[in-house]
């Protein structure tokens, strides 16, 4: 098969927050010997880069390596010709983002920031609405402090009992779930077309799947392949970030009842120290990264994206707006703790709704399941004897 | 004749002889030699000290002739002759005996190169006894030059000399001054236009009063010889015959005609053109395809006749510069159009070329390497939408990749190969071909401009693909040469040259009609053979066709060739056979 070259794809790529850098190189692969993680059959990025020079859009399309990579930035670091081949995985990332996704929403908010502050604001102001029209605060909400002097959550608003709010809520939370998963399942699928079905040179056996599954599961959970990177300081604060967002996000959908409750709890309670931990979790890496990405100090924090930048500023007003509702909670200030819980819902929501299935939390799901189309790659038999590696100029 | 005294001086060349042939064994084995007055061995005898020792020698125990034997005649021939001149004696007296190429490095056993350095030594000592002192001799040098070739490499020699107050004849096949570069548009790395370098070349030669241009004329004939040539000029019916001194050959290289290369489809798809093709649209002032419509993808594809065994095997030098430069032009021209190099190899060599080359990537130009020695890429018509009128299908090397590149325009960089007159011009003028009809230079680092004919020389693409640059070294390189030669007023011709001994010559010509120099003509007043000793090269044809004996060959007669011969023969290499026999 043949791929036409498409000399529009530089300027598309462009949009995607990197410069003409790439134009530079001369293909001495410096970047894919120094790289910890390339394989024999997984070579990166100097391919990509090769790719990208020519306008392969097709090919780029299927190309699932700049998932594999983690940023450690050695290669960029090597480069003889400052080419910059670890922003460019890192810009291929949000490129590829926004190829899987078929609404075309992914590449509205990587190539418009318009589109993605509107986006944010719309459903911010939609959350503020339905709570000051359905679920105002009930007038005498100074009296809902509990024996133990903390506030009841759930008793706040007006003309509903606290077992309805909390299922409210739950409903709420339940659907939001649902659509980003469905969003995210959708791009997977497709995500899966490009990378495994329509590469025709291999045929993947059954089993493979069965097989390379554990390995999807495995890097989810530990992140396996990001510890190889040289930088492994980036993996354990990834790795407690990660942990942290997953635990908040099972006990805000899954366990919301046994979460927001009506009594404090003590702070040995499993409840809360999974809070702390979470909190802390996700507050340690996102300073660390607000810090790096400032200073410039590590070559994979040196570019950032606006998408960079939001994603931290809107994590981080979730996580501090969280523990200002906590706070306000344990010192029996009902108006404060209901206001805050607003604002913190009207952070939230959008920030789910905009990052995970369109923006850069997306690689939540995209990392692992690279990990397995890869794996599922490997297995598979090549249909003819050539498969397409390049042959050794002499 | 007096008394020969012979000196003999057997070199170890370090371990070169040494560690072969038994070099104490020969010394000894000829020192006894009749008219042998010394025999010595020595470490080097091409280094000073070894020189000195001849030198002393010769002074010493008055020695007449020399024998040295050591490397090839070739290598240090000259150097032993200068000892001898030094010591007051003929250079001439000398021989040397060539035992290492001949003996010690083809040789394995000891005892067998001894004995055959030790016969080829004894051959030398009695061919060196009949020597006899040669004088050299020098001839006038004609002060004109003539110069083939109206290019920027003729103009620029052609300038060269005539500043310096010499006549030049500058002969032009065409109808005008300029050749190849009054056809660039522009020139790589500085684009400079073509026009601006060679028009005030050829605004300056044609009023210039010692610079007859000749238009529309070339050489028939060439006869004489360094310093006194004649040149038989046809200008369409007239024909003139001109005196010369010196020639330079400045006749440049023609196109390769691509429709050779069926997978281009030069001369079957309107949008492919040749290179020349693109500067002739250039210099027009307009980018366009046949239908007269701008293009939106152009592809440039390098290498075409050149670095390909089966058309040229060599790199024509300047193609993927002008390739680099067309980029830059059609970016200048077509700010929004694709532009594709489909190379083999890029070699913007020289100065300021490689920093081109990194202007021109950064321009939106893709770049994408093919194999030369595989399959071409392919140029077809798009009977499959999308963009290009023309599609190019190739494999490409750094990607692995079977690619589709869109073209409305596809340019093709031709090889520069030798004219179709080259072997003809070659001949009139007594210079070689290499394989690739290319003039051969004397030496290909030590003497570029010179040829093997005395008093002519090359310059430019003639001698080879060649940017301007170049080509213009070569013409200021040739110019030099020329007018040091006038300047000097005479050269020094050799004397190892055919005598014809006229008492005995018979007049039967075979001699004329043998000789390759055209060096004998018949003298018709005496009715014999006369060498011309200017054009002879001494090769001793005409003295062994000669029936009479009447020719001898200065330095290669008779009684010198016979006792070599002898010397070589004698009871030493007989034992020397039998030891071998033996083993």
């Amino acid at each position: 098969m043949s791929y036409r070259i498409d000399p529009e794809f530089r300027k598309e790529l462009g949009k995607f927050g990197v410069g003409s850098e790439w134009s530079e190189c001369y293909h001495c692969g410096n970047c894919t010997a120094t790289c910890p993680l390339t394989e024999e059959k997984i070579l990166f990025p100097r391919k990509g880069i090769r790719m990208i020079q020519m306008g392969l859009k097709e090919k780029i399309s299927a190309y699932v390596e700049p998932w594999l990579c983690y940023y450690c930035g050695d290669c960029t670091k090597t480069c003889p010709r400052d080419a910059n081949p670890g922003e460019l995985m890192m810009a291929l990332r949000r490129y590829l983002t926004s190829v899987y996704d078929w609404t075309g929403l992914s590449r509205k908010f990587y190539t418009s920031k318009s589109w993605e502050f509107g986006f944010i604001l719309f459903f911010a102001a939609l959350v503020v609405a339905l709570f000051s029209v359905f679920l105002p605060l009930r007038p005498d909400a100074e009296q809902m402090v509990n024996a133990s002097g903390g506030v009841m959550i759930n008793s706040l608003i007006a003309g509903m009992s606290p077992s309805t709010f909390v299922s409210v809520i739950e409903w709420g939370d339940w659907i939001m779930a649902m659509i980003v998963a469905g969003l995210l399942i959708s791009n997977i699928l497709n995500m899966f077309h490009k990378i495994v079905l329509s590469d025709h040179s291999v045929r993947v056996p059954l089993r493979a799947y069965f097989i390379g599954f554990w390995k999807l599961t495995f890097n989810f959970l530990t992140q396996a392949r990001f510890s190889k990177c040289d930088n492994r300081n980036y993996w354990a604060g990834h790795l407690l970030l990660m942990t942290g967002y997953s635990i908040m996000f099972a006990v805000i959908v899954v366990l919301l009842p046994e979460f927001q409750t009506e009594e404090v709890n003590p702070w040995y309670h499993w409840q809360r120290l999974l809070g702390y931990y979470a909190t802390f979790g996700i507050l340690y890496f996102l300073i660390i990264t607000a810090i790096g990405r400032i200073r410039r100090s590590d070559i994979n924090l040196r570019f950032s994206h606006s998408t960079d930048w939001l994603f931290i500023i809107m994590l981080g007003l979730t996580t501090i707006t969280g523990i200002l509702v906590h706070i306000f909670r344990i010192s029996g200030l009902p108006a404060a703790t209901y206001y805050t819980y607003v604002i913190h819902l009207a952070v939230l929501v959008p920030m789910i709704l905009v990052e995970v299935p369109f923006s850069k939390w997306s690689h939540l799901a995209y990392r692992p399941f690279a990990i397995y189309f890869s794996e599922l790659k490997k297995a598979g038999k090549p249909r003819t004897a050539d498969i397409g590696l390049a042959p050794a100029i002499s | 004749m007096e008394e020969p005294r012979i000196g003999v001086y057997v070199c170890w060349c370090g371990t070169n002889i040494s560690k072969t042939v038994d070099v104490e064994q020969v010394t000894a084995a000829v020192s006894k030699l009749p008219h042998v007055i010394i025999a010595r061995n020595y470490k080097y005898m091409c280094s000073d000290p070894g020189q000195d020792l001849i030198l002393k020698d010769i002074r010493e125990h008055q020695l007449n002739r020399v024998v040295v034997s050591a490397c090839s005649p070739r290598i240090h021939e000259l150097t032993f002759r200068k000892v001898l001149v030094n010591a007051g004696l003929n250079p001439y007296l000398f021989e040397m005996a060539n035992i290492r190429e001949q003996v010690s490095w083809v040789h394995d056993d000891r005892d067998i190169a001894t004995g055959k350095a030790t016969s080829l030594v004894k051959a030398a000592i009695q061919r060196v006894a009949h020597h006899e002192p040669l004088e050299k001799r020098r001839v006038d040098i004609h002060p004109a030059t003539l110069i083939i070739g109206g290019g920027i490499t003729g103009l620029t020699a052609a300038m060269e000399i005539a500043d310096s107050g010499n006549q030049v004849h500058l002969i032009e096949k065409s109808g005008r001054l300029g050749g190849m570069v009054s056809l660039l548009h522009q020139t790589h790395p500085h684009l400079t236009a073509g026009n601006e370098l060679i028009q005030p070349l050829i605004d300056k030669a044609q009023p210039h009063p010692k610079v007859r241009v000749w238009l529309n004329s070339q050489i028939e004939e060439v006869t004489g010889y360094v310093g006194n040539f004649r040149a038989r000029i046809r200008s369409g019916e007239e024909v003139e015959e001109l005196d010369c001194g010196n020639i330079i050959v400045a006749t440049g290289t023609k196109p390769f005609d691509p429709s050779q290369i069926p997978e281009y489809g030069y001369g079957m798809l309107p949008g492919v053109i040749t290179s020349l093709e693109f500067e002739e649209m250039l210099r027009k002032g307009k980018i366009v395809t046949k239908d007269g419509e701008s293009p939106c993808d152009i592809a440039i594809i390098h290498c075409v006749g050149s670095r390909n065994m089966e058309y040229h095997p060599y790199c024509s030098r300047v193609c993927c510069t002008t390739a680099l430069k067309f980029a830059n032009q059609i970016r200048a021209a077509l700010p929004d159009a694709g532009i594709y190099q489909l190379y083999a190899d890029m070699r913007s060599f020289g100065k300021g070329c490689e920093e081109f080359y990194m202007r021109t990537s950064r321009r939106g130009v893709i770049f994408m390497m093919f194999d030369q020695k595989g399959k071409l890429p392919v140029v077809k018509p798009n009977n499959t939408g999308g963009r290009g009128r023309l599609l190019i299908s190739t494999r490409e090397l750094l990607s692995g990749e079977e690619i589709e590149i869109p073209a409305d325009l596809v340019i093709l960089m031709v090889a520069s190969e030798a004219r179709e007159d080259a072997r003809e011009t070659a001949h009139l003028t007594g210079i070689s071909l290499c394989g690739n009809q290319f003039f051969i230079e004397k030496h290909p680092k030590l003497d570029p401009v010179a040829t093997t004919t005395d008093g002519v020389f090359i310059a430019g693409s003639c001698q080879g693909p060649k940017d301007i640059a170049d080509s213009v070294s070569q013409a200021r390189a040739a110019a030099a040469r020329v007018l040091a030669s006038i300047l000097c007023g005479s050269v020094e011709v050799e004397v190892t040259t055919a005598v014809v001994n006229d008492k005995v010559c018979c007049g039967c010509q075979t001699c004329i009609s043998v000789c390759p120099y055209h060096a004998i003509h018949f003298d018709e007043e005496k009715r014999v053979s006369e060498v011309n000793e200017i054009l002879c090269k001494g090769c001793g044809t005409c003295g062994s066709a000669c029936p009479t004996g009447a020719i001898h060959a200065r330095h290669f007669t008779d009684d010198q060739i016979l006792s070599q011969i002898e010397g070589l023969l004698s009871p030493i290499t007989l034992k020397a056979m039998e030891m071998a026999m033996e083993d």
